[in-house]
């Protein structure tokens, strides 16, 4: 027996008529101030606030507290000099593979894959998530989220998408690989494909925006405005462009909780698990990797191709090509070895972007391809213009200012 | 609950608890255009008593001074028949805007205390190390903190007559 | 965003041994599942959290039965990828039990899906969650008299405490086929033939057995 929509509508108001009785309704505080949080006027203060709150804890709890006050010195004073001090034969391969340079003072100078490597990823990544998730639980188990959502309606509507999008981009500050899945709570098939390639090219992950903080804290600033810039103006771009429809919908807001402490711990300890069984192998491989390419001269070979388009088109070195492919695996390994080159600051801030956003990393690539090839070719082919937009473009800003 | 309001809109507009809050969110609106302002280069920075403005970044002063800005305004928008439910609600959500610039700081004070330092090759800092990163001057959102205060006795006075 | 264990669910033995959580978003069907299961699904205070399904089980009066969590959703017309899945899940397992979720604070929508999933034919049994908040709400349910309209047994659970998980665990043997016609009858006042079942008056401790 089937019924229609309306008979059905029928049905569960009289069940609801027979069953639940609404008690007086009294409101409380909590409640009105739940409520400013949505409106305009008083819900994008606070908007701005918690984003204030979340980079000052941020960069307060990874940024001083454990990667300079502490990593720093264990990483350079101890273990790099021990390492260096044991390791038999600084010329050989085996030690350019794991030790690095022999001359370096720090580890982010010497690129091998027991000492950078492991700096990178334990030391100024790790804590960088870690607290990066920590917020991000709260953020989503407060039921903030979707009242963001609400605020950002306008916003994200002129791009194509509506306010819910909000909930893959958060998660994709986060890291991208679950981003890409909760694209699937979009609508229409335009929706997910505008979501999903401004995702792949325009969020950087936690990781990335904590090495980022670590290794360029006066430009990154510079940095997350371009992409926001090109969020912006890609979005507006690809909605004009792209068929279909951009619907209207009513986001359905839960009531605030205060987040249960049982969940949070589990959920922040399931995150920081997935993200040492699988970030951390990747670095220490990308570093090996990246080190044999070199062995081999490819790298300096493929710098030598691309010169002339890094140098004459984007402006930064032709050392950079080294970066772009480690990127492909991690891109906070990526961002570190940029690090290393002599840059500009100029050079340093397009490089930083064309690495974030020139290609998905791994991860990524694969739950974008299980979401569907055709979509991924799509994106991947856009991805290719925006970045060669988009660097030459930052490149011609640049040259007006005076600084490329 | 609600005809009182409406007596109490009658009888008088500002009450001393009004005025009070009026008060704390002119002080913080103040502070949080002298955040701004120093940021911008009006003055290289301000020292007076325990307060300081040190206004050398962007994302502390003038975002930071923003949502100071806001939290003023709140206040002062919330300060008029402050025992409304409605209007004490703008009063507590400024008050929290105070808290969290106040808690950062403190917070990131907290962060600088506990390590001992790039030139010390300790890990740890020493107690009095650890002891002299909080002392004064103090950030004016800091500062405002005791006053705020009077924000606890608002979300008590609408907790007790939920129940 | 879950993916892990997503093979499991492929072998389905046995019937009434599969179990699809179906219900709106956000009503806490994650958090019952975990509670159910021991599993680690994501629990967030948002519509859409889940977006692919996840498999667990539990064993309880000798049986094994295979849970799967399922993304939310408004109806059984989807609106978008994820409510998709749940749709698919239905299509998929159609010898499966369902273990309808309600929120117990908006009670409404979460019959408008119960109603569709009654109508497919498929033993079902309910779960009214986040009763909690409901009592925070002042609001009151009668569980014995929506149990005594629906035909199937209806058990009030709090995901968050765990209270009432154990019933609804021990009850997922007694789900049965919702009579909607007889729903919809006794909707207009017309009391169906009676059924022997519901001499107790319904109390959700037997499952009206
Ligand atoms: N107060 C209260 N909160 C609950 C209860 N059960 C779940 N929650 C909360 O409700 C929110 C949603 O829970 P989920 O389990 O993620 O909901 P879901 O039905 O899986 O949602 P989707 O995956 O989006 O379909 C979380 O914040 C839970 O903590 C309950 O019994 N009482
Ligand atoms: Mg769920």
């Amino acid at each position: 027996m089937v019924f229609s929509s309306d008979a059905r509508w029928e049905m569960v108001d009289e069940i609801t008529r027979q069953t639940v009785t609404y008690g007086t309704y009294k409101q409380t505080l909590g409640a009105v101030l739940g409520d400013l949080t949505v409106k305009p006027l008083t819900g994008i203060p606070v908007a701005v606030a918690a984003l204030y709150a979340f980079w000052s804890v941020f960069t307060s709890f990874a940024g001083e507290l454990v990667t300079d006050g502490f990593m720093v010195k264990f990483f350079d004073g101890l273990w790099l000099p021990w390492f260096q001090a044991i390791w038999p034969d600084p010329g050989s391969w085996h030690y350019f593979l794991f030790i690095g340079n022999p001359a370096a003072d720090t580890c982010f100078e010497a690129f091998g894959m027991l000492t950078s490597g492991l700096f990178v990823s334990v030391g100024v990544v790790l804590p960088a998530v870690f607290v990066f998730y920590l917020m991000m639980t709260l953020l989503e188990d407060s039921g903030y989220l979707p009242r963001l959502a609400v605020l950002m309606d306008t916003v994200l509507h002129r791009i194509g998408l509506h306010g819910y999008a909000i909930v893959p981009i958060i998660l994709g500050l986060g890291c991208n690989v679950p981003a890409v899945t909760a694209t699937r709570i979009l609508e229409t098939k335009k929706q997910r494909f505008i979501m999903m390639t401004l995702l792949a090219i325009f969020i950087p992950c936690g990781a990335q925006l904590g090495i980022m903080m670590s290794i360029i804290p006066d430009l990154i600033g510079v940095v997350i405005l371009c992409l926001i810039i090109g969020f912006g103006i890609f979005g507006f771009v690809l909605n004009k462009i792209i068929p279909g429809e951009n619907p209207e919908i009513l986001v359905d807001v839960p009531p605030y909780n205060w987040p249960v402490k049982e969940y949070v711990i589990k959920k922040l300890w399931n995150r920081t698990k997935g993200f040492l069984k699988e970030a951390v192998p990747f670095v220490l491989l990308g570093i090996l990797l990246v080190n044999l390419l070199y062995l081999g001269g490819v790298i300096q070979g493929l710098a030598n191709l691309f010169e002339p388009v890094f140098v004459t088109w984007f402006g930064v070195p032709k050392e950079t090509v080294g970066p772009l492919i480690a990127a492909f695996l991690r891109k906070d390994l990526a961002i570190a070895q940029l690090s290393i080159i002599p840059m500009t600051a100029y050079q340093m801030v397009a490089s930083v972007v064309l690495v974030t956003i020139y290609f998905p990393c791994v991860a990524t690539f694969v739950v974008m391809l299980r979401e569907g090839w055709k979509e991924l070719i799509a994106a991947i082919a856009v991805l290719f213009v925006v970045v060669f937009i988009y660097g030459g473009l930052i490149h011609a800003v640049g040259i007006l200012l005076g600084v490329a | 609950m609600e005809h009182v309001d409406m007596k109490q809109e009658n009888d008088r507009k500002i009450t001393p608890l009004g005025f009070y809050f009026a008060l704390l969110g002119l002080a913080t609106l103040l502070f949080g255009m002298a955040d701004i302002l120093v940021w911008a280069g009006i003055r290289p920075g301000i020292e007076v008593g325990i307060l300081e403005i040190a206004g050398d970044d962007f994302f502390r002063w003038a975002w930071g001074g923003f949502v100071m800005v806001c939290a003023g305004i709140f206040m002062l928008a919330g300060s008029a028949r402050v025992e409304t439910l409605q209007q004490s609600a703008k009063v507590v959500l400024g008050g929290v805007l105070v808290w969290v610039i106040a808690g950062t700081d403190i917070f990131a004070r907290l962060c600088v205390a506990i390590p001992a330092g790039e030139a010390s090759p300790a890990f740890l800092n020493s107690c009095s190390g650890f002891l002299t990163e909080f002392a004064p001057p103090y950030t004016p959102a800091m500062l405002l903190i005791p006053f705020t205060l009077g924000i606890v006795y608002l979300i008590r006075m609408h907790a007790n007559d939920d129940s | 965003m879950t993916g892990g264990k997503t093979e499991m669910a492929v072998l389905v033995p046995e019937r009434g041994t599969t179990v699809l959580m179906i219900g709106n978003p956000n009503v806490g069907k994650s958090a019952l599942f975990n509670r159910i299961t021991g599993a680690n699904a994501i629990v967030s205070n948002y519509p859409g959290t889940t977006v692919d399904f996840t498999s667990g089980t539990f064993i309880g009066g000798g049986r094994t039965y295979t849970i799967i969590d399922v993304p939310g959703t408004y109806s059984l017309d989807p609106r978008d990828a994820a409510e998709e899945v749940a749709v698919r899940m239905l299509r998929d397992y159609p010898d499966a039990v369902v273990m309808i979720v309600l929120d117990a604070t908006k009670t409404d929508r979460g019959l408008y899906v119960a109603l569709e999933v009654m109508e497919r034919g498929m033993p079902c049994i309910v779960a009214v969650n986040m009763m909690d908040a409901a009592h925070e709400k002042k609001i009151s349910l009668d569980i014995a008299a929506l149990q005594r309209i629906l035909g199937v047994p209806v058990v009030a659970t709090t995901a968050t405490s765990g209270e009432g998980v154990r019933d609804l665990a021990d009850m997922l043997r007694k789900a049965k086929v919702a009579d909607i016609g007889a729903i919809a009858q006794r909707m207009r006042g017309e009391e169906p033939e009676r059924e022997p079942a519901f001499t107790c008056g319904g109390c959700g401790g037997c499952g009206g057995r």
